[in-house]
């Protein structure tokens, strides 16, 4: 009986009814969004930890030491010296010095003499010698899992009239196993059987497909030219993550990927410019990173006090250098070794904990809207109380007991925050589904979440209904009748 | 004895620091089927006197008895249940939810009457009570659809369908015009004449206080006159 008064109260006034309605719903969808916001991006992020590759080392062929005002001495990784041996080793051992231009960390917006010259004349010498036996025996190590050599060059791509200035990659079969943050949007990455018979076949970057095909056109299978040579196109790699597509200029998409023999047979080189290795799990990348470091100096019979021709770079110094100044950069890639003391553990962690920041923001966020909507309700009902005043006074002379006004009250707040309540889980649902399909997040929304949103429309209508029935229970009957 | 008796009832509010005396003593008895007229200034004490005969109000000192029982001092609720099956309420500004259709004002006091009506039930109850005041036609009416008459009309029905036996009505004609005053006058009458009903009207006008059979004048809190219309 009681609810069937309160839900004919709701009624006469519908307006208000339905703009207290749309205020729950809004603060409960509001939460299950930014949870699921929050769950998406909290697992993007993951996705995309692992996707840097966090456990990616990457060797280098050729060394650098600069010096300068602002550039801070390196020591050798393998170098366990006092510093007074140091400091004396300092004096005997000449420093190598380097044009900036041959700085691996540099970004060049033209060939650098290595790339017009080759590394011999370029003056690197015996640095260049970074040869797929290496990168053999670096996949016998214990701890490797992938291995990939790489042949970088500048190349013009032509498409009949169009043509393209792009990154060109020599790698190999497993690149795609290293590369997570790749999608092969369309074919398949070259074979092991076309490395083998080094065969002129191309997977080009997004960027390189939209500059040179038309948008419709289908790129796979169609002959592209380098070198003046034709080369069929088996696949299209993209970005994996929405957040982070390809961009000309970068390195990953803007570029064409060929197997690695195919550029030694066309270029007529042996030397790989870049080994890419990956560890087993990320906490043995340092020591993976030194078991490198100790067998390429073997190979490459570098006598105890002389330098690295080669340079070992974890990802955690890529992170930790990106976007820095290329002076700076340089001091803390030279650095390395005291960087490793940052583990990819805590770096990893610091990510994960700054996602779950985020998401407790988010979630406070969503919460005030939510403690507004049932403001607005307690709002309404004690405005509701204090206009129907009137209406008490009469149900009051008409029989109703304190106990059963009271009621009414109370239950007209609790049908508004259950009502509202359930469209508002309704909507987060649907707007969730919204977000996580045109953002590609997985759509985690837990039942769990769903109830206790759903709990604290029900606390607050119970809250915001409490008081205004409390003072409607109260009220003097004759006080009432008389209220104008 | 009467239906209604009240001995030496009296009524102080206080005001601040003020007490206010609005009753120093009445002393009343209604018969069943009386129609009485309640005049007299303003602040000579009628309202109170009509919300303590209403259950809506406690006595300060005094007896009431109310079909022979004791009601001056008992619960809250008790008197809720009183008001909702014994007294029907008429007012000065008809006191319809806004809103609200007629027929489910005329409702209201069945939700409330413990007896458990089913909606359609409470529905034709309501509806035949309208109709024997001459309403069917307004039932599905907002009260600011209908006219002030109308309006009353609708009040009267809703005093009267939980069959009260005593009907309470304060100024039931002060926001009326005079021909209407008049017809619902005449109506007040007519319930009283074919149902026996109880009616006690408060009023301070005379010629509206003259529809009744007796009536009792206060002055100050106190009973002035108390005494038969001659029949005109």
């Amino acid at each position: 009986m009681s609810f069937e008064i309160a839900l004919s109260g709701l009624k006469r006034y519908r307006l208000r009814t339905a703009l207290s309605l749309v205020g729950l719903a809004i603060g409960v969808g509001a939460v299950l969004v930014t949870v699921a916001i929050g769950n998406g991006a909290h697992a993007s992020i993951q996705d995309q930890i692992r996707a840097a590759g966090l456990n990616v080392i990457l060797v280098k062929a050729g060394n650098y030491k600069t010096k300068g005002d602002e550039i801070i001495e390196v020591q050798a990784p393998h170098a366990r010296l006092t510093p007074l041996l140091d400091r004396l080793l300092a004096a005997l051992v000449p420093e190598v010095l380097a044009h900036p231009e041959n700085d691996p960390m540099e970004k060049h917006d033209h060939p650098t003499a290595a790339e017009r010259l080759g590394d011999a004349e370029a003056g690197l010498g015996a640095a260049a010698t970074l040869t797929q036996e290496d990168a053999e025996a670096i996949a016998d190590l214990p701890g490797v899992r992938d291995v990939a050599s790489g042949v970088h060059e500048n190349v013009k791509v032509f498409l009949g009239e169009r043509r393209w200035f792009t990154r060109l990659h020599g790698t190999d079969v497993d690149l795609p196993k290293i590369r997570r943050a790749h999608a092969l949007s369309a074919g398949r990455f070259f074979s092991a059987r076309e490395l083998r018979r080094a065969e002129a076949v191309v997977v080009l970057g997004s960027v390189v497909r939209d500059k040179l095909f038309p948008l419709e056109a289908e790129p796979v299978g169609a002959e592209v030219t380098l070198w003046h040579q034709s080369f069929r196109v088996v696949g299209v790699t993209s970005s994996a993550n929405w957040m982070t597509p390809g961009a000309s200029g970068d390195d990953e998409f803007d570029a064409v990927y060929v197997p690695f023999t195919t550029v030694h047979r066309l270029l007529n080189v042996t030397n790989l410019n870049t080994i890419t290795i990956t560890a087993d799990s990320t906490g043995e990348v340092s020591q993976v990173a030194k078991a490198v470091t100790e067998l390429l100096r073997k190979r490459h019979r570098i006598a105890d006090t002389a330098p690295d021709d080669f340079t070992v770079v974890t990802q955690a110094s890529e992170v930790l250098t990106k976007g820095l100044h290329p002076n700076v950069a340089r001091v803390l890639a030279g650095n390395l070794p005291n960087l490793e003391r940052v583990t990819l553990e805590e770096l990893s962690m610091t990510l994960e904990r700054s996602s779950r920041t985020m998401m407790a923001l988010l979630i406070s966020i969503a919460l005030v809207s939510l403690l507004v909507g049932g403001i607005g309700i307690g709002n309404v009902m004690l405005l509701s109380v204090t206009e129907r005043t009137r209406e008490i006074g009469t149900r009051l002379a008409v029989g109703a007991r304190a106990k059963d006004v009271g009621e009414q009250f109370f239950l007209e707040a609790l049908l508004l925050s259950g009502v509202g309540g359930v469209a508002g889980v309704l909507l987060g649902i649907a707007a969730s589904r919204i977000v996580s399909g045109s953002f590609g997040w997985k759509a985690s929304l837990s039942p769990g979440v769903v109830a206790v949103s759903y709990g604290i429309a029900i606390a607050i209508g119970v809250v915001a209904g409490f008081f205004p029935a409390r003072r409607a229970a109260r009220l003097d009957p004759i006080e009432a009748l008389r209220y104008e | 004895m009467g239906d209604i008796s009240v001995r030496d009832l009296k009524k102080t509010y206080a005001v601040g620091e003020v007490r206010v005396e609005a009753l120093r003593g009445v002393s009343l008895d209604i018969k069943d089927g009386e129609f009485i007229a309640v005049i007299g200034p303003s602040g000579s004490g009628k309202s109170t006197l009509m919300h303590i005969l209403g259950c809506l109000d406690r006595p300060t000192a005094g007896r009431y008895l109310l079909g022979g029982r004791d009601v001056s001092q008992i619960s809250p609720d008790e008197r809720a249940s009183i008001r909702n099956r014994e007294i029907g309420f008429v007012f000065q500004s008809f006191n319809l939810l806004p809103r609200t259709p007629a027929v489910e004002n005329v409702e209201l006091p069945l939700l409330y009457n413990g007896r458990k009506l089913s909606r359609s039930q409470r529905r034709s109850r309501a509806l035949e009570m309208l109709a024997s005041l001459g309403l069917s036609d307004r039932a599905l009416h907002h009260p600011n659809q209908l006219s002030g008459g109308q309006q009353q009309r609708v009040a009267i029905a809703r005093a009267l369908v939980n069959s009260p036996k005593l009907v309470l009505a304060d100024e039931p004609t002060g926001n009326l015009d005079s021909q209407t005053s008049r017809e619902i006058m005449e109506l007040f009458g007519r319930l009283n004449a074919e149902r026996r009903l109880t009616l006690v009207v408060i009023t301070h006008e005379r010629n509206i206080a003259a529809c009744a059979s007796r009536i009792v004048e206060l002055r100050d809190g106190r009973v002035e006159s108390d005494a038969p219309v001659r029949a005109s």
